[in-house]
């Protein structure tokens, strides 16, 4: 593994260069700028934001809409009359155009990782997970909703990025974690680190590791049948208003709907973020619903996050970024419900 | 010195316990306090030991009408979708209500949402609710780590700093303009009534738009929603929208695409706001919820201003009229009619 | 004002105008006119309704989306609804959306209300006429259309 000394003017410069090649996109700051996003809620185009500065804490869009975008096309087709081609259904042309996303913080680039387990066979996340390069920033200062690293992770971890910029004296170090971090970094004239730097950086590691797992130890002790059971969901499910704001605003909640759109002969096939807080969702053909009932839709994103997804693939679905905890309109929070559910025998 | 909204959480919790122990409610609709500064939790209380955690202060905004008829329904005796009412009344619920919540509980009796009978309204005057974005913008970029509420001031503070800010500074733009603070159905009062605010202008910033060219109103419109991630945080804390199937959720036909198309995402909220017409008492909730702080709130406010001045009705004012949708007048302004002499634009 | 910016496309294009006729009125007074070969655009075309209370925001929204360059509703003149009391009611939605419409910045002349009687084929033809001069002028509609064909890449 490489690791540089940069200074801020160098990586001005250097996410200027990107971008004459790329796109590159960085965390919008403010209610002005995420009014006018370039991509998805909350990613603006990074030219031209000299000094580039990352907020603390998450960035105000989840990483998920480069991954896992708000609509993806998955089929178009022509519905025309006279049309040879109508009603065939066509692979879009692939993506594979080279995007940069740079200002993310560890807790959402370990969700890239974590919904890739689900999405491990899926062709369009991993299309789009190739073509992306993701360029994150450590955290020494956070907010008070972050919680990461109870849910495993760390502030100053690297997992699931290709660059990590960390703070160090008059600048940062940029640890190129993979091909992909080392490509982008091809050509450019750096300093490499100072071992004092580096080893500064190992020591800040050393002093806060992160990545507890005795939550998730103690969750995976208790039975799932009397966790589903607990008194505790009965007040959750009396105020959550099934929003699905919780779940969109989440970097690991991944649930999607399929539909088809036509205009004027022309239709295109769609995947689109569904939210497990709505009613439509788990809705049959038949006209039941296994989840009818309000508390019950509420306590399935939580036992999703909390409890199936760690027994199906181990960690939990949660980075511990804290942004439902900042944005449920009924201040339901995921780290009391966590409490909560380590209280029950 | 207790402030006047301590002195009204203490009221609650006493009248919340008093109607549960009596048995006269089954469950209290309220407040209890939040995990973050500035947020409350909405609560439903239904053992009188319970009541201490009921609480009121100046952060309560979510309109509480929103969860009655739901918890109405929650706390009658259970029986199958095809099965007859029990004979007799079925329990009651108490709800905390403010001016505009009250309207709303008057809008959900007229259309036949709620029961009179079976809510026991504990109507508190608004002094305003704050909100939580405007605080939030005076201290951009540091975060806050606790609020603290005077009757006039709020102290505000986090690591390193502590300042004090005037109150009605940050209040919602909603509760600014609002002329009826004092809820119009009272069973149980708590606290002191609150009486009518004058305001010259409550539909300022409507007015200010409209003044503005068709371009330049839909150069507000795309920017204003291009945010917008469909997540129906707006539509679910309406207390209007009841709805089993929302028109977003047809798919056959489909009226909007699901996706974040800037046209699908602006006809939901056209449609979503004419669905509130003559309904929509100005609460506030759904500007409030909105993750991406989009004032959708403008869309219903147009139409609250166009119903009083065509039809002169405010939505849930008058409990014994018809709303305004669901009526007319022979005579109804038609200017908009291109077959009328003199046609333009309705309402000028 | 949007009129005249493109000379080509202005003299090729024709609009297309969606109209709702209800039923015992206007649809009538569309036939009438037909029978009676009064001359108007042939720019329109005829959804039939009951009534002009049949009419939802939801199907003027969606013949926008899908590009229709203006919209007629019409009905029967107040107090001749033949099912009493159905456009009174149209009326006041149709004020509401009309003003919502305008607010969010639709060209004024793009959705457009009339009434038309069984007998009047001839204010028909005028109707049809005014209403595709105003749109004609607006030149094609942008505003809440929805374009597939430019996202089927994406
Ligand atoms: S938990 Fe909160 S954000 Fe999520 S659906 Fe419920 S009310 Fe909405
Ligand atoms: S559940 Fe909440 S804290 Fe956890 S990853 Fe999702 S938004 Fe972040
Ligand atoms: S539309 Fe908004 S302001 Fe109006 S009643 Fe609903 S939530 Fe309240
Ligand atoms: S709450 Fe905000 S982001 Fe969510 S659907 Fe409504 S306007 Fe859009």
């Amino acid at each position: 593994m490489k690791v540089f000394k940069i200074s801020q003017a160098e990586l001005d410069n250097m996410v200027a260069l990107w971008s004459q090649s790329r796109k590159v996109y960085r965390p919008a700051v403010g209610r002005q700028q995420q009014a006018q996003p370039d991509y998805g809620p909350g990613w603006r185009k990074a030219e031209g934001a000299s000094p580039l500065t990352v907020p603390i804490g998450p960035a105000a869009g989840s990483v998920k809409t480069f991954l896992f975008p708000q609509p993806e096309t998955m089929m178009t087709y022509s519905l025309k009359t006279g049309d040879p081609d109508r009603g065939l259904m066509k692979e879009p042309a692939k993506l594979t155009e080279s995007q940069v996303v740079v200002g993310l913080r560890p807790c959402d680039a370990r969700s890239v990782l974590l919904n890739n387990l689900p999405f491990r066979e899926d062709p369009f996340y991993q299309a789009n997970l190739e073509r992306t390069v993701f360029v994150g920033f450590t955290c020494d200062e956070s907010l008070s909703t972050c919680f990461c690293e109870q849910m495993g992770g760390s502030p100053l971890d690297s997992d699931g990025l290709d660059i990590a910029f960390s703070r160090a004296e008059n600048g940062y170090l940029a640890e190129i974690l993979t091909p992909k971090g080392e490509e982008l970094m091809a050509g450019l004239n750096l300093a490499p680190a100072a071992n004092s730097d580096i080893t500064a950086l190992a020591d800040r590691r050393k002093e806060r590791p992160g990545k507890d797992t005795a939550i998730l130890n103690t969750m995976q002790g208790k039975d799932l049948n009397k966790l589903y059971e607990a008194p505790l969901w009965q007040p959750l499910g009396d105020s959550c208003i099934n929003c699905g704001a919780c779940t969109f605003i989440c970097p690991t909640c991944y649930c999607f709907d399929i539909q088809d759109e036509v205009v004027k002969g022309s239709g295109r096939r769609i995947r689109y973020w569904d939210s497990c807080m709505f009613p439509l969702y788990s809705l049959h053909t038949t006209g039941h619903n296994p989840r009818g009932r309000k508390l019950q839709r509420t306590r399935n994103r939580f036992m999703h996050k909390l409890k199936y997804f760690p027994e199906r693939f181990g960690p939990f679905s949660c980075v511990g970024c804290g942004r439902c905890v900042q944005d449920c309109p009924v201040n339901i929070d995921i780290r009391e419900v966590m409490a909560d559910l380590l209280t029950v025998e | 010195m207790p402030t006047i909204n301590e002195k009204i959480s203490e009221e609650i919790r006493a009248q919340a316990k008093k109607l549960l122990a009596e048995g006269t409610v089954a469950a209290v609709i309220g407040y209890a306090s939040g995990s973050l500064p500035m947020t409350v939790k909405p609560l439903v209380v239904r053992r009188p030991e319970d009541c201490g955690k009921l609480l009121w202060n100046t952060f309560c905004v979510l309109n509480l009408a929103n969860f009655l008829p739901e918890v109405l329904k929650s706390v009658e005796p259970p029986r199958g979708p095809r099965d007859p009412k029990p004979e007799g009344p079925l329990p009651k619920v108490a709800i905390m209500a403010t001016g505009c919540w009250s309207r709303n509980i008057v809008v959900q009796i007229q259309e036949h949402q709620v029961e009179r009978e079976r809510v026991v309204v504990m109507g508190v005057g608004s002094r305003g609710m704050v909100s939580r974005r405007k605080v939030e913008a005076l201290f951009a970029g540091r975060e806050i780590l606790a609020v603290e509420e005077l009757d006039h001031d709020l102290i505000v503070r986090g690591s390193g700093f502590e300042e004090k800010i005037n109150r009605w500074s940050v209040v919602r733009d909603n509760c600014q303009t609002c002329t009826h603070p004092d809820p119009l159905l009272v069973d149980v009062r708590i606290g002191e009534p609150v009486s009518d605010r004058k305001n010259p202008n409550p539909f300022k910033q409507v007015d200010e738009l409209e003044a503005k060219s068709a371009a330049e109103r839909w150069g507000w419109f795309t920017s204003e929603f291009a945010t917008c991630i469909r997540c129906y945080a707006c539509r679910n804390a309406c207390p209007l929208c009841y709805c089993p199937t929302c028109f977003v959720d047809d798919a056959k036909p489909q009226w909007v695409g699901k996706s974040l198309d800037a046209t699908d995402t602006g006809l939901f909220h056209v449609m979503r706001a004419y669905h509130c017409a003559g309904r929509c008492t100005d609460c506030g909730a759904c500007e409030s919820v909105c993750p991406m702080g989009i004032n959708m709130r403008l869309l219903t406010k147009k139409l609250n201003k166009d119903v009083l001045n065509l039809y002169g009705i405010e939505a849930g004012m008058q409990p014994d009229s018809p709303l305004p949708l669901t009526t007319y007048k022979i005579n109804d302004p038609q200017k908009f009619i291109v077959t009328e002499a003199g046609a333009g634009k309705e309402g000028e | 004002m949007t009129s005249k910016t493109n000379e080509t496309s202005q003299t090729n294009w024709e609009p297309k105008i969606i109209a709702f006729l209800c039923n015992w009125c206007s649809y009538a007074g569309a036939d009438l006119a037909g029978v009676s070969r009064f001359q108007y655009p042939p720019n329109i075309r005829i959804v039939r309704v009951p009534c002009s209370g049949r009419v939802s925001e939801n199907m003027i929204l969606s013949a926008l989306k899908s590009g229709a360059d203006g919209i007629l509703v019409s009905g029967c003149h107040p107090g001749d609804c033949h099912y009493i009391s159905g456009n009174y009611f149209a009326r006041r939605r149709f004020a509401l959306l009309g003003n919502l419409l305008d607010f969010i910045g639709i060209e004024p002349g793009r959705v457009n209300f009339s009434w038309v009687s069984a007998a009047e084929g001839e204010q028909f033809a005028e109707v049809v006429r005014t209403v595709t001069e105003k749109v004609k002028e607006l030149g094609p509609a942008t505003r809440l259309v929805k374009k597939i064909e430019a996202m089927q890449a994406a």
